[in-house]
C-alpha cells in the first residue's frame, strides 16, 4: 500500500494551487460574496466555469478527441480536489460533464460525440436531466412521457419533475416511453432535447431552502429530431442505468470530501470558541462525541473512496462498496448539520443575510439542503434495497 | 496512489483461508471445549504465521503489520482462539525492544512454534484510558518485579510467557516480560462471556520481570488495537454472511424473510459499516507498518479503526441474532460465538467512546492551533 502522490502529480497540484490563487476573484473566501440573486449567481458561476475552460482547466480526463486534456483520473481528482480544497464557485453545468458526457462516450454516435462534447466541455451549452416524474420517483421505470415516432422525428407529450436547472438549460436528456405494449422498463428511449424547442414550459419550484434549483417541465406535442435517440430504440433503460452509475464514481466522491471537510472545520472552530459565560460548546463531551464521529464519518469516506479508486486506477471492477457512497455521504452530512446546529445553538436558526447569523448562516442553510440528500440520485430506502438485493444477494 | 494489498499479500491471506475452512470451524471450535487445542497451533505454526514480524536473523519473514492484517482478519472470521494473535505483536515488541539476551532467548523459540506469548493488560475496575494500569513494576538494583492482577489474559494457561503492561516509578506504562512459570506467578481461568478464548487471571506478586520500557508498550498497545479492529472486521463479516444466509432460506408468511424490507435494510446497514470500518482497520495497518508515520498519526489511525470497527462489530452480530429470530438465542446456533467474542475485542484497548475522544481531543488542538 502506498497512500503518496508521485513527483509529476504532486506538481500537478501545485501548478492547479497556483493557478486558482492567481484566477479566483481577489477577496475571495473572505471579503468577496457571491451574488445573493439565483439569476445572477448562476451566471457568476457560469461565467467561472468558462474561465476554467478558456485556461485549459476542463475535461481533465477526457480523450483529446472530444476537446479533453486526455488527462489520467489522479489528475482529475487532484483538480477537483484543489478545487474544493479553494472553496471555488461550483459548476453549473454538472449533469453536461458527469451525466451526458459519460453517457454520450459510451453510447452515443460519432456524430452526436462531436456534436454535443465539445459544448459541454467549454461550458457553452448547459444540460438538465429529464428522468423524474410527479408519479414516477423511486420506480422510474412506471414513467408516463410518451415519445410516439411520427416520420422523422419523435413527438413528446408529458411531464418532467425535479429538473435541476432547466430554467438555464440549452438541452435536456429526456427518458420517455416509446412503446406502451411491452413491460415497463422494455419500452423507455433516452432522447436529447433542445430546450429551445417549441412547446415545453418549464416552471420553477421552490424549495425549503429557500431556493428555486429544480423545475417542473411540460411537454405539450414537442417534436425532436429522430437523430436525437442515444442507442437504440427502446433500449433507453439501459442506457439509464449507466449514466446513474456515473453519479457514483469515487473520483467525484473525493473532491467532495474535501468540501465536507472544510463544513467540518468551521464547525469545529466555533465548536472551540468562547460563547458569552466563557465556555465553549467543545467542554462538553457529548458533544466532543459528536465532532468526532463526524470526523471518522469523513475518515471513512476518505479511505473508503481511495480503496475503490485504486481498483478504478487499475482496471479492476469497483467492489461492493462503491455502492454504499451515496448512502453513506449523504446520511452522514445530515448528521453532520445537525451536530452544526448543535454546536451553533440557537442562533444556529439565523440564516444568510442575518447580521448575526453564525458561518454567515451557512449552518441554517446546509441544514435545509442537506434534507434532500437523502432522497436524490435514488433514496436511502431505494439504495438499501439495492445493496440488499444486488449486492448481499437477498431475494427480490 | 495504492490503497490496495498486494498479490503476495493476498495469497497469505488464502492459505490462511484455506487452511481454517480445511481444518477448522465452529464445529471444531466447540470440540476444543475452551482448551488449548494443539493440532491448531501446529497447523497455524506450518503456515509460519508466527515468524511474520520476527527478524530473518532469528529465522523470521521479516514482514510488518501491513503483511499481518489480512490474517487477523481471518482469525476473526474464523474465531481463531489465542494465543497466534498475540504470538505475533508481543514477538514484534521483543525485536524492537527487547535487551539482546531477551531476543536471542526467545525469538528463535517463536520461530520454532515452541514459545507462546499473551498481552497480559486488562485489570478489574480499569481507567477507560488504556494508557494507565493498576499493576505496578518496582525495581531493586537492575531486577525488576511485578505485583498486580491482570485479567482476561487469552489463552493465559497455554502461554510460555507474557508481555505485561505496569506502572514504571515515574508513573508512565511500561512492557515487560515474563517466562512462565514463574515465582509469585499465578493463573487461573477467568469466568467470561467468550470463554473460547482462555480468558486468564493472572496474579503477580513480585514476580521477576525483563523491562521492555515505555515505548514498546506504546507500540504493543498501538499494534493490539490495530489487531483488535482486523478481527472484528472479520468476526462482523462472518456474522452478516449468517444473517443473510438464514434470511435467504427461512421463510414465513410464505416467502423468505429476507425479502422483507426491514431485514433487508438491517442488512444493508450492516454491509455499510462494515465496509467503511474495514478501510480504517487496513489502513491503521499500514500506518502501523509504514516509518514515515508520527506517533500522533498512528495513534489517530489506530481510534479510528477502533471505533469504527467496535460500533460495526456490535451492529453486525446484534442484528444477526435478531434476524435469526428464536434461534439465534439459542448455544447450539453459532451466532453467540461470533457475539461473544466481538464483545471482548469491542471493550479491549480502550472502547469507540473513548477513542473517539482520543479522536476529538486531536481535532480541537488542531482547530486551536489553527486559530492562534
Amino acid at each position: 500500500m502506498d497512500f503518496r502522490y508521485t513527483d509529476a502529480e504532486e506538481q500537478f497540484r501545485r501548478t492547479i494551487r497556483n493557478w486558482l490563487a492567481e484566477n479566483l476573484p481577489p477577496g475571495w473566501g473572505t471579503t468577496f460574496q457571491e451574488p445573493e440573486d439565483e439569476a445572477e449567481r448562476f451566471a457568476f458561476r457560469l461565467g467561472w466555469e468558462r474561465k476554467l475552460h478558456a485556461a485549459g482547466w476542463s475535461g481533465i480526463s477526457w480523450p483529446k478527441a472530444y476537446g479533453g486534456r486526455g488527462g489520467t483520473l489522479v489528475e482529475q481528482t487532484i483538480f477537483q480536489e484543489e478545487l474544493a480544497r479553494a472553496n471555488a464557485p461550483e459548476y453549473v453545468n454538472i449533469i453536461g460533464r458527469n451525466l451526458t458526457a459519460p453517457t454520450l462516450m459510451a453510447h452515443g454516435t460519432e456524430a452526436q460525440k462531436q456534436r454535443f462534447l465539445p459544448k459541454i466541455m467549454s461550458s457553452e451549452e448547459i444540460w438538465c436531466q429529464g428522468f423524474s416524474e410527479p408519479n414516477s420517483g423511486s420506480d422510474l421505470a412506471s414513467l408516463r412521457t410518451r415519445a410516439v415516432l411520427d416520420g422523422d422525428s419523435f413527438v413528446l407529450n408529458g411531464q418532467k419533475i425535479w429538473t435541476s436547472f432547466a430554467q438555464y438549460a440549452q438541452w435536456c436528456f429526456v427518458l420517455a416511453r416509446t412503446d406502451p405494449t411491452v413491460p415497463k422498463h422494455q419500452g423507455l428511449s433516452f432522447i436529447l432535447l433542445d430546450m429551445t424547442t417549441p412547446g415545453i414550459t418549464i416552471r420553477p419550484l421552490l424549495q425549503i431552502s429557500g431556493e428555486s434549483e429544480f423545475n417542473e417541465v411540460f411537454f405539450d406535442d414537442v417534436r425532436i429530431p429522430k437523430a436525437n435517440l442515444v442507442g437504440e430504440l427502446n433500449q433507453g433503460w439501459r442506457i439509464a442505468m449507466t449514466t446513474l452509475t456515473y453519479e457514483r464514481g469515487p473520483e467525484e466522491a473525493l473532491p467532495r470530501l474535501v468540501r465536507i471537510g472544510r463544513d467540518l472545520d468551521s464547525i469545529v472552530q466555533l465548536a472551540a470558541t468562547p460563547r458569552s459565560d466563557g465556555t465553549r460548546p467543545a467542554d462538553d463531551p457529548a458533544l466532543r462525541q459528536k465532532l468526532a464521529a463526524s470526523h471518522i464519518d469523513l475518515e471513512l469516506m476518505r479511505l473508503t473512496g481511495l480503496r475503490s479508486f485504486s481498483r478504478l486506477l487499475k482496471g479492476e471492477p469497483i467492489g461492493p462498496e462503491a455502492s454504499l457512497n451515496k448512502l453513506y455521504w449523504s446520511e452522514m452530512y445530515q448528521r453532520l448539520t445537525e451536530t452544526a446546529l448543535q454546536v451553533a445553538g440557537e442562533s444556529g436558526a439565523l440564516m444568510p443575510g442575518d447580521p448575526d447569523a453564525p458561518a454567515a448562516g451557512a449552518f441554517a442553510l446546509k441544514f435545509l439542503q442537506s434534507r434532500a440528500m437523502t432522497i436524490y440520485s435514488g433514496s436511502s430506502e431505494i439504495q438499501r434495497n439495492i445493496i440488499a438485493e444486488r449486492v448481499l444477494g437477498l431475494p427480490r | 496512489m495504492n490503497f490496495d494489498f498486494s498479490e503476495d499479500q493476498y495469497l497469505l491471506r488464502d492459505s490462511v483461508r484455506s487452511y481454517l475452512s480445511d481444518h477448522w470451524g465452529f464445529t471444531r471450535l466447540r470440540a476444543a471445549g475452551a482448551r488449548f487445542d494443539p493440532t491448531l497451533w501446529q497447523g497455524l505454526c506450518g503456515l509460519g504465521l508466527q515468524t511474520l514480524l520476527v527478524p530473518e536473523t532469528f529465522g523470521g519473514a521479516a514482514l510488518s503489520l501491513e503483511d499481518a492484517v489480512l490474517s487477523f482478519e481471518e482469525f476473526g472470521r474464523a474465531l481463531v482462539p489465542p494465543p497466534m494473535t498475540d504470538t505475533i505483536l508481543v514477538s514484534e515488541a521483543i525485536a524492537r525492544f527487547a535487551p539482546e539476551t531477551l531476543r536471542a532467548a526467545l525469538l528463535p523459540a517463536i520461530t520454532a512454534g515452541t514459545a507462546r506469548l499473551a498481552f497480559a493488560h486488562a485489570e478489574p475496575g480499569a481507567a477507560a484510558d488504556p494508557h494507565h494500569v493498576g499493576t505496578v513494576a518496582t525495581q531493586t538494583g537492575e531486577a525488576w518485579h511485578l505485583h498486580g492482577r491482570k485479567i482476561l489474559v487469552p489463552a493465559a494457561d497455554a502461554a510460555t510467557a507474557l508481555a505485561v503492561s505496569a506502572r514504571l516509578p515515574d508513573g508512565r506504562t511500561g512492557l515487560f516480560l515474563c517466562h512462565l512459570p514463574s515465582p509469585g506467578l499465578t493463573v487461573t481461568r477467568n469466568v467470561a462471556i467468550d470463554p473460547d478464548s482462555m480468558p486468564g487471571r493472572v496474579d503477580f506478586e513480585d514476580t521477576p520481570a525483563t523491562c521492555l520500557g515505555h515505548p514498546a508498550f506504546i507500540r504493543l498497545l498501538a499494534t493490539s488495537t490495530a489487531a483488535a479492529a482486523a478481527q472484528m472486521i472479520g468476526i462482523a463479516d462472518a456474522a452478516l454472511d449468517m444473517a443473510v444466509n438464514y434470511a435467504k432460506q427461512r421463510t414465513q408468511f410464505g416467502q423468505p424473510i429476507g425479502s422483507f424490507q426491514a431485514i433487508k435494510h438491517k442488512c444493508a446497514n450492516m454491509l455499510m459499516a462494515i465496509e467503511t470500518a474495514r478501510s480504517a482497520a487496513y489502513y491503521a495497518a499500514w500506518a502501523a507498518a509504514d516509518t514515515a508515520n508520527t506517533a500522533a498519526d498512528l495513534e489517530h489511525a489506530v481510534s479510528v479503526a477502533k471505533a469504527s470497527s467496535g460500533d460495526a462489530c456490535r451492529l453486525a452480530c446484534n442484528d444477526a441474532l435478531q434476524i435469526h429470530g428464536g434461534v439465534g438465542f439459542t448455544w447450539a446456533f453459532d451466532v453467540h460465538l461470533l457475539m461473544k467474542r466481538g464483545k471482548l475485542l469491542e471493550y479491549s484497548f480502550g472502547d469507540a467512546t473513548w477513542h473517539r475522544e482520543r479522536v476529538a481531543q486531536r481535532i480541537l488542538e488542531t482547530a486551536d492551533a489553527t486559530a492562534a
